[in-house]
């Protein structure tokens, strides 16, 4: 996937309301990638050109973990604001905004495109 | 019609690359030299072998590969070759010489050899700022690798991919050269390929391919002289185009990049740098920008510093002692010293020897004259130790033995001259490991590999785990083929190994070895049954993709395994794929109630949540207590900070104060980390948020 390329994918809406820790608004995961970043570096991601932002860690029983976040998923968008075409800080920022207390993620996961694939159409049972 | 005088050409060619065979055989014949000729055949056909695979591999990567063998072969075969040359010449001045009877008594004293080993080829690059931080413009890839030449040997480096990420070009392979003279020339070269190109066939034309593959014999056997001028070995005069013109193959081909010869003089037990002559310029597609520069820890062992020269039965005695006090030793002269034994089975049963006399540069060694008595004259061996001066008095029990000992001095002394620092000490030379047979890696050197093999880090056995699911996922997806080579790295059990994952065959009980660091969760083990039932109760509940690993929990239930093999659980049932029934939304619901909502049953840190049935492990071993698992969590932060340092900085970007399972570093600190941590391009940054 190279820039330019329109990306479809299957995705799902997680809405994750942060968890306020002192002066902090904590999410409770991690993310890594950005199109500053070095993809073939990414674990999560199946193309290693993927620049995309994935969610490299989950705080057990966080909020992002309550929401149904996991660990692999790709971030499409916070709130509106696209995500496929950010730099890591930039990614950061947009999920931590102050002012914000529930951030609205688009979210893909291979296993959903596979389990939507598999439940269309004919595969082989064993 | 173009296209027969096209083969023809092409036929001709063959012709002229048979009789020069014909012609090197005959040479290899007359020389009564099988060795080379034999070398040769097998070269031949291993050139051979990578022509064919380069036409019929369609992936880039294998076809890089092929192509870096083919360049390998034909530059050994051109070493033969001048070797042999080499050898023809020297025959035929020998019989000059014996026929013109000048020649002198042959009294040339030759060094010893030595070993000679290359390692740690670090070559640095120079990217412009704005390509290599701001990540603009198309990803120039190149396929480097490096040939190393000493005498009659090359052997090739592993290829590496590079592109404006990478900040140096490493090669970690350690080459070793075994019979080098002290006058060695390590000839390193640097040969890189454009990897972006469609080189693939496959969509040429027959005609064209065949036109153009021997329109470019001729530029190909230009090449060639020019990549046989520079070389140690003498050229081969005007003939150099015919002799052996390199088969064209559509594909990747490798051009020489950059080049240098190193020697005695740039031996050192240290790293260092050296210059390299950059050939090509910014036009060529093979370009890559070179700092100029490469650095590598070049290390010889000469045989003198390793080998027993010389052993024998002496009589010692040290001078200024009484006339009578005569030791009777067994000595051995190796290194530096003349180790006496008090008995020939001391040397090896390595007992310490009984005293040992240096024998170094600054030593004086001289014959004595001749004992009244014996007729035998004594070596006198002086040493200077701190300000005095020591001399030992050496005698044996006829004069030949005498003579051979003063012998093996000279020639001991002669090589110490020869190989000058490398005598000083004994530098290390590591062997190189048995390769184990790799697909080619697309990422060398990643830190991210290196960063993961750390264990006895709570972080890392989470990652794995993390990374254990994403197999079982893929393994579904492909049902055969290698997994992702990241997935190798935890195979494992050598560090060592983290830049050569191999094909993971045993997908996932491969993780069985692996697991030192997973031991201390055995108490758990016993919890894990009940557990066992809620997950295949729930198997029918939430089938879904991975629902094949669900199943072997419950057929695996009763043979219950201990610990260290709960991957093997997983492995063995092939995939099985059962209908999805419930909606996306349905299952996260499930799974919320599943997950958090029992009293600490399973609970799923971190995984995604179709697969999490797939890793009663991880989960079981952290979920009896919740207290431990915030433990764990508390260790696994803490740890991760004091880890963070060594490491990479802001690779694992995050810290936790003691007590707070969240919380986020301060601003001011976080903002340097992020600064160091992205001004470091090899480094994947990741933000907790």
């Amino acid at each position: 996937m190279s820039a330019g390329q329109a990306v479809t994918a299957i995705v799902q809406r997680i809405e994750i309301h942060k968890l306020r820790h002192g002066d902090n608004l904590i999410l409770g995961f991690s993310i890594g990638g950005g199109i500053d970043q070095d993809p073939g570096q990414n674990p999560f991601s199946g193309d290693k050109t993927d620049k995309g932002i994935y969610v490299t860690r989950i705080s057990q029983r966080g909020p992002a973990e309550e929401a149904g976040l996991r660990m692999g998923d790709k971030i499409m968008q916070v709130n509106g604001w696209d995500m496929t075409m950010v730099t890591h800080d930039q990614a950061r920022k947009r999920l931590t905004k102050k002012n914000e207390d529930v951030v609205r993620l688009l979210v893909t996961r291979k296993s959903l495109e596979e389990a939507v694939k598999h439940s269309k159409g004919s595969y082989p049972r064993q | 019609m173009p296209v027969d005088k096209f083969a023809n050409m092409e036929e001709k060619l063959w012709i002229l690359e048979d009789l020069n065979m014909m012609y090197i055989r005959q040479i290899a014949l007359s020389l009564q030299d099988s060795d080379i000729q034999k070398k040769i055949d097998h070269e031949i056909r291993m050139r051979d072998g990578a022509c064919k695979l380069l036409a019929a591999c369609s992936q880039k990567d294998q076809a890089l590969e092929a192509a870096k063998s083919l360049q390998t072969c034909s530059t050994r075969i051109m070493a033969y070759m001048s070797e042999l040359q080499r050898m023809k010449e020297a025959q035929v001045m020998q019989k000059l010489t014996r026929r013109s009877s000048d020649a002198g008594p042959m009294d040339d004293r030759l060094p010893c050899k030595g070993k000679v080993a290359i390692s740690d080829l670090r070559i640095p690059l120079m990217w412009k700022d704005t390509e290599y931080f701001k990540n603009k413009g198309e990803l120039h890839r190149c396929a480097v690798f490096c040939l190393l030449q000493l005498g009659g040997e090359i052997f090739d480096t592993d290829m590496v991919i590079v592109d404006r990420t990478l900040t140096d070009i490493c090669f970690d392979n350690t080459v070793v050269f075994n019979e080098a003279s002290p006058g060695f020339e390590l000839r390193v070269e640097l040969y890189s390929c454009c990897s972006e190109d469609d080189y693939s066939t496959g969509s040429t034309p027959r005609k064209l391919a065949s036109k153009l593959s021997s329109s470019l014999g001729r530029s190909a056997g230009k090449k060639f002289r020019a990549a046989m001028d520079p070389g140690p070995c003498s050229p081969v005069g005007n003939g150099a185009p015919l002799l052996l013109p390199v088969p064209s193959v559509p594909g990747p081909k490798y051009h020489l990049l950059a080049h240098t010869s190193l020697s005695l003089s740039h031996v050192q037990d240290s790293f260092r740098t050296h210059d390299l002559t950059i050939s090509g310029n910014e036009e060529c597609s093979y370009w890559l920008p070179l700092y100029g520069s490469m650095c590598c820890r070049l290390a010889a062992q000469p045989h003198c510093m390793t080998k027993q020269m010389m052993s024998g039965c002496l009589k010692v005695k040290q001078l200024g002692g009484e006339p009578q006090s005569w030791t009777k030793v067994y000595a051995v002269l190796k290194g530096t010293s003349l180790f006496c034994y008090h008995r020939q089975e001391d040397v090896e049963a390595n007992v310490e020897p009984a005293f040992t006399i240096a024998i170094n540069k600054e030593t004086r060694i001289r014959a004595s004259e001749k004992d009244p008595q014996s007729k035998v004259q004594n070596i006198c061996i002086s040493n200077q130790y701190g300000g005095e001066e020591v001399t030992h008095s050496l005698t044996t029990d006829s004069r030949e033995d005498t003579h051979r000992w003063m012998e093996a001095f000279w020639q001991h002394f002669y090589d110490m001259s020869q190989w000058k620092q490398c005598c000083d000490d004994l530098m290390k030379i590591e062997l190189p490991s048995p390769r184990k047979p790799a697909p080619v890696t697309p990422k060398q050197g990643s830190l991210y590999h290196e960063m993961v093999i750390e264990s006895s880090n709570d972080l890392t056995i989470t990652v794995s785990d993390i990374l254990a699911q994403r197999m079982r996922e893929l393994e579904l997806r492909s049902q055969l083929g290698t997994s992702p080579t990241w997935m190798s790295v935890f195979e494992e059990n050598n560090p060592k190994s983290a830049g050569r994952p191999r094909p993971c065959t045993s997908r996932l009980s491969g993780h069985s070895p692996c697991t030192p660091h997973r031991l201390p969760r055995s108490p758990v083990c016993p919890h894990r049954c009940p557990q066992l039932s809620l997950l295949s109760s729930d198997a029918s509940l939430t089938s879904d993709s991975d629902s094949h690993c669900s199943t072997s929990p419950c057929s695996h239930r009763h043979g219950w395994p201990e610990p260290s093999s709960n991957f093997s659980l997983l492995s063995s049932s092939p995939s099985r794929l059962r209908p999805r029934t419930l909606s996306l939304d349905a299952k996260l619901s499930t799974l919320r109630g599943r997950g958090y909502g029992g009293g600490g049953t399973l609970q799923c840190p971190c995984q995604p949540p179709p697969s999490s049935l797939l890793a009663p492990f991880p989960v079981s071993s952290r979920s009896p207590r919740s207290q431990r698992s915030t433990q764990t969590t508390l260790s696994c932060s803490s740890s991760t900070s004091s880890n963070s340092s060594s490491n990479s900085e802001g690779s694992h970007s995050f810290e936790s104060s003691e007590g707070a399972p969240f919380s986020r570093p301060s601003p001011a600190r976080r903002s340097l980390r992020n600064l160091k941590a992205r001004l470091d391009p090899r480094n994947w940054l990741q933000s907790q948020v």
